[in-house]
């Protein structure tokens, strides 16, 4: 075993991941990155990402209605590795005790696992120190973190704060709470003639009125990649903080936030490979120090008298109660996993896919897809919201699962306003991970042509 | 007024007030005629609140797990026909065709009547519902949808429940989907659209039913103040026999050109009058109401058209149980054609019964109705095919 951090380990009789040792870090190619001890000996080379991984994953191994499963809806979530089961068995079954003030053996070792998985995100995502990481329930609660600790303080009346209209739900009502109680403005970028937000104008909106911008990485509908650089230069020439949403990116590629210069990062667990009950805030240390807290309560104070407290520093500032430990020791495993596959590799893979998925559904007769056209320099994520003409999305997506085992989303991902903009009620969306196969993606085309027929026989 | 037992009078009207003041909906399903009437209806029936004729609590609406799949049996016989229908389509794709096809047949509904209060929540489709209340007081469905598997649904429920009595309405769990082999999930919770369309269209048919002011009626709204003057009855006791001023003051939307007037009166009045059904007439016409009928004595017979079995049952249960309050109706024909009734002869199957006893003092609603059942057994072994049961205590009535 080794020594890590400066706490020195008995041997014990749990496997969890190695701790190689640091690996020079470059900013564009290498990353540090963590070896499993139990994922497989490097795959063949003629198996795809998506066969090599899949007997990671048991629950894709099931049939649903009748026939064989196709997981196409990660974007809602992901599924999770047996690394990640196994953490969190080996979490409760081993040394589950309650973090931070223990002093027995059970007690430390859970504060080391947790601490631990904190500074694998951190890793993970390029930031300077551990303690920019503030472990969440997910990022819909990391943004109202910053909406209430930061965004209550900094915005007055009138500032002004800038979304595009593909926003997820999340990134947009905690502001819209905030702009009520504040009186500032939410102001919305809308889309170009290639249907992403348009970056052009959201430049032409900043201004010095501008206190916050708050954007996606990549789209959860449209697919589409946001050049989170430019906009953080931008916003932050006219004095704006940027508030990045991470959430379809993370999972999927390479984030480093010290490139991005993003004032605050959000992401969740659930849909890297990780347990759902856990998510992170990534914030620059000098604006966490100056940040109130959010709830208020234990671990997060410094002394308690009766009429006031003093607080702690920052993370445990913003992380009141006790956390869900055996999530976050998952969530850390389920780094080691994507570590160990990487994320270019990853990252590469499903550009691939995401061609070979919009490619084989514009075969579809009748089909609106949303989002950019992909090309050489226009990657799309792996994930298509489209609408056939003349039937409605729910109705494909019920006879997809009812007769093919294929399983999308109906509806409007969260993304109400984008919808509108698009002039649609719902959408169908199908969203591919590392695990899926050009495979699934044919069953589902399959199964769409054969829906798609059935809709229009009955016209 | 006399006591109830003392009436023997063949039909027993009571004042109604005068054409234009209220009645009180939930006592009177009384409509006003309207000169273009032409056709003759047997009795109507009550819309009746919920009787709990088994264990199961009627307003279980969300399946459990540990619940047995509501019987077939239970559920009003047109769902039930369609339920079986489902049932008999093996292939799953054929089901869904089916399921389509009905939505196809499906009535459209009306743009104006795409409001709020009628879209289904937890749909991701939009779905509309829409219920009113015919002629004849029995609660109708319309339905509309953006999508064509929900609009399926849709129809099916309008279809499978339009026009039959609410209790049966409100009994509907909607795990009987499960039926249809179609497996519709039936979660629980805001996003599950096809038990919410149930929901919402037993809600509306309950509130409909009870009387609340957002009644919609599918009637003619200019039917205030007729009156259906009877001739002179010979009725012991004073009943007055007088005019059925059938008015209604609720709202009726729709305009139905030839609506039939339907005269139910139901009401309580003072010492115990029991309510009477009346059947309502052809157009123009003042007959002396067809409930003029049997003469029975110390009994309180309503309809003067119930054949013997209503007979029977009416003097079984008044014989028994000295009820304050007795009605009997007999709507086997709202059933007639359907597969239970077939074959039982004297075409006498389907009957609501309303008794308000002091004997169902202190009994639960399980023994009250045993009770009843006990008393009609014979009928019940002889071709009586449902029994649709209100029963009640004097004490229960009053507090109304």
């Amino acid at each position: 075993m080794m020594t890590l951090e400066g706490v020195a380990l008995k041997l014990s009789p749990y496997s969890f991941p190695m701790i190689t040792t640091p690996a020079c870090r470059t900013p564009h190619t290498f990353r540090r990155f963590l070896v499993s001890a139990s994922t497989a000996a490097a795959p063949p080379a003629s198996l795809s990402l998506g066969h090599s991984t899949r007997p990671d994953f048991p629950i894709l191994h099931q049939e649903v209605n009748g026939s064989r499963l196709v997981y196409l809806d990660n974007a809602a979530t992901s599924q999770k590795p047996i690394t990640v089961l196994k953490a969190l068995q080996d979490y409760y079954q081993g040394y589950n005790s309650n973090v931070h003030r223990g002093i027995h053996y059970l007690s430390s070792k859970a504060t080391m696992e947790y601490e631990l998985a904190r500074k694998k995100i951190s890793e993970f995502i390029n930031a300077s120190d551990a303690r920019e990481i503030v472990f969440t329930r997910n990022a819909t609660e990391a943004i109202n973190l910053v909406a209430h600790s930061w965004g209550l303080q900094n915005i007055k009346s009138n500032d002004e704060i800038l979304l595009t209209i593909a926003e997820h739900h999340s990134a947009i009502v905690p502001w819209q709470l905030v702009a009520q109680k504040t009186g500032a403005i939410l102001k919305y970028v809308e889309l170009n003639e290639d249907g992403v937000p348009d970056v052009e104008k959201l430049k032409d909106m900043l201004s010095r009125k501008t206190k916050l911008v708050v954007v996606h990485h990549v789209s959860n509908v449209l697919g589409s990649v946001l050049p989170i650089e430019d906009i953080t230069c931008c916003a932050h020439d006219v004095g704006a903080k940027v508030l990045v949403d991470a959430c379809q990116s993370v999972p999927h590629m390479a984030v480093d936030v010290q490139d991005l210069n993003a004032d605050f990062l959000v992401a969740s667990s659930h849909k890297m490979c990780g347990p759902t009950g856990i998510g992170f805030l990534y914030g620059k240390s000098d604006l966490f120090s100056s940040m109130p807290p959010f709830l208020g309560g234990g671990e997060m104070i410094s002394d308690v008298f009766l009429d006031h407290s003093t607080y702690a520093e920052p993370p445990s500032r913003f992380e009141a109660g006790t956390p869900a430990i055996g999530e976050a020791i998952g969530l850390g495993a389920a780094i080691d996993y994507l570590s160990g596959i990487g994320m270019q590799r990853i990252h590469e893979y499903e550009i691939e896919l995401a061609k070979y998925l919009y490619d084989s559904l514009c075969s579809i007769p009748n089909i609106r897809i949303y989002g950019p056209v992909p090309s050489e320099d226009v990657h799309r994520a792996a994930l298509c919201s489209f609408n056939v003409e003349n039937i409605h999305p729910t109705d494909l997506a019920t006879l997809l699962d009812q007769q093919h085992g294929v399983a999308i989303r109906s509806g409007h991902h969260c993304a109400q306003p984008l919808h509108r903009h698009l002039g649609v009620g719902a959408s169908a969306r199908a969203s591919l991970y590392f695990y899926n196969t050009r495979e699934d993606v044919d069953d589902f085309i399959h199964a769409l042509n054969d829906t798609v027929r059935f809709f229009n026989s009955f016209k | 007024m006399s006591s109830s037992s003392s009436i023997s009078s063949s039909f027993r009207l009571f004042t109604t007030k005068l054409p234009n003041s209220s009645f009180n909906p939930k006592t009177l399903s009384a409509f006003p005629k309207h000169p273009n009437f032409s056709s003759f209806r047997r009795p109507i029936s009550f819309e009746r609140i919920p009787t709990i004729s088994s264990s199961r609590s009627p307003s279980a609406l969300a399946p459990s797990a540990s619940m047995p799949l509501q019987p077939i049996e239970e559920l009003p016989p047109k769902l039930r026909e369609i339920v079986k229908l489902f049932q008999s389509v093996p292939v799953p794709k054929a089901k869904y065709e089916e399921l389509l096809y009905y939505g196809k047949k499906l009535k459209p509904l009306e743009d104006k009547y795409k409001t709020k209060e009628n879209k289904v929540e937890g749909c991701v489709s939009q779905v509309w519902v829409r219920a009113y209340l015919d002629s004849d007081k029995n609660v109708f469905f319309e339905a509309a949808s953006d999508a064509l598997i929900s609009k399926g649904l849709a129809a099916l429920l309008v279809k499978g429940l339009s026009g039959e009595p609410v209790e049966e309405i409100l009994r509907v769990r909607p795990d009987f989907a499960l039926h249809l082999g179609l497996q519709q999930s039936l979660s629980p919770g805001r996003n599950n659209g096809f038990l919410n369309m149930l929901k919402l269209m037993q809600k509306k048919a309950k509130d409909l039913v009870s009387g609340s002011d957002s009644v919609d009626l599918g009637l003619n709204s200019q039917v205030g103040g007729e009156k259906i003057s009877t001739s002179g009855s010979e009725i012991d006791g004073g009943i007055e026999g007088s005019s059925l001023g059938l008015s209604s003051n609720e709202n009726a939307e729709q305009l139905s050109g030839t609506s039939e007037k339907i005269s139910t009166l139901g009401s309580r009045i003072n010492g115990g009058i029991e309510s009477v059904n009346v059947e309502s007439r052809s157009e123009g016409n003042v007959k002396e109401l067809e409930v003029v009928g049997s003469v029975s004595n110390e009994e309180e017979s309503n309809s003067g058209d119930l054949g013997g079995r209503g007979k029977r049952i009416r003097e079984a249960l008044a014989r028994e149980l000295s009820p304050v309050e007795l009605e009997v109706e007999d709507i086997s024909y709202q059933h007639a054609g359907h597969a239970g009734v077939r074959g039982s002869g004297d075409g006498e199957t389907h009957f609501n019964v309303r008794v308000v006893t002091k004997e169902f003092e202190g009994k639960s609603m399980i023994k009250r109705h045993r009770l009843i059942y006990g008393l009609l057994q014979e009928e019940l072994e002889s071709g009586l095919h449902a029994l649709s049961i209100e029963a009640k205590t004097p004490a229960e009535v009053s507090t109304k």
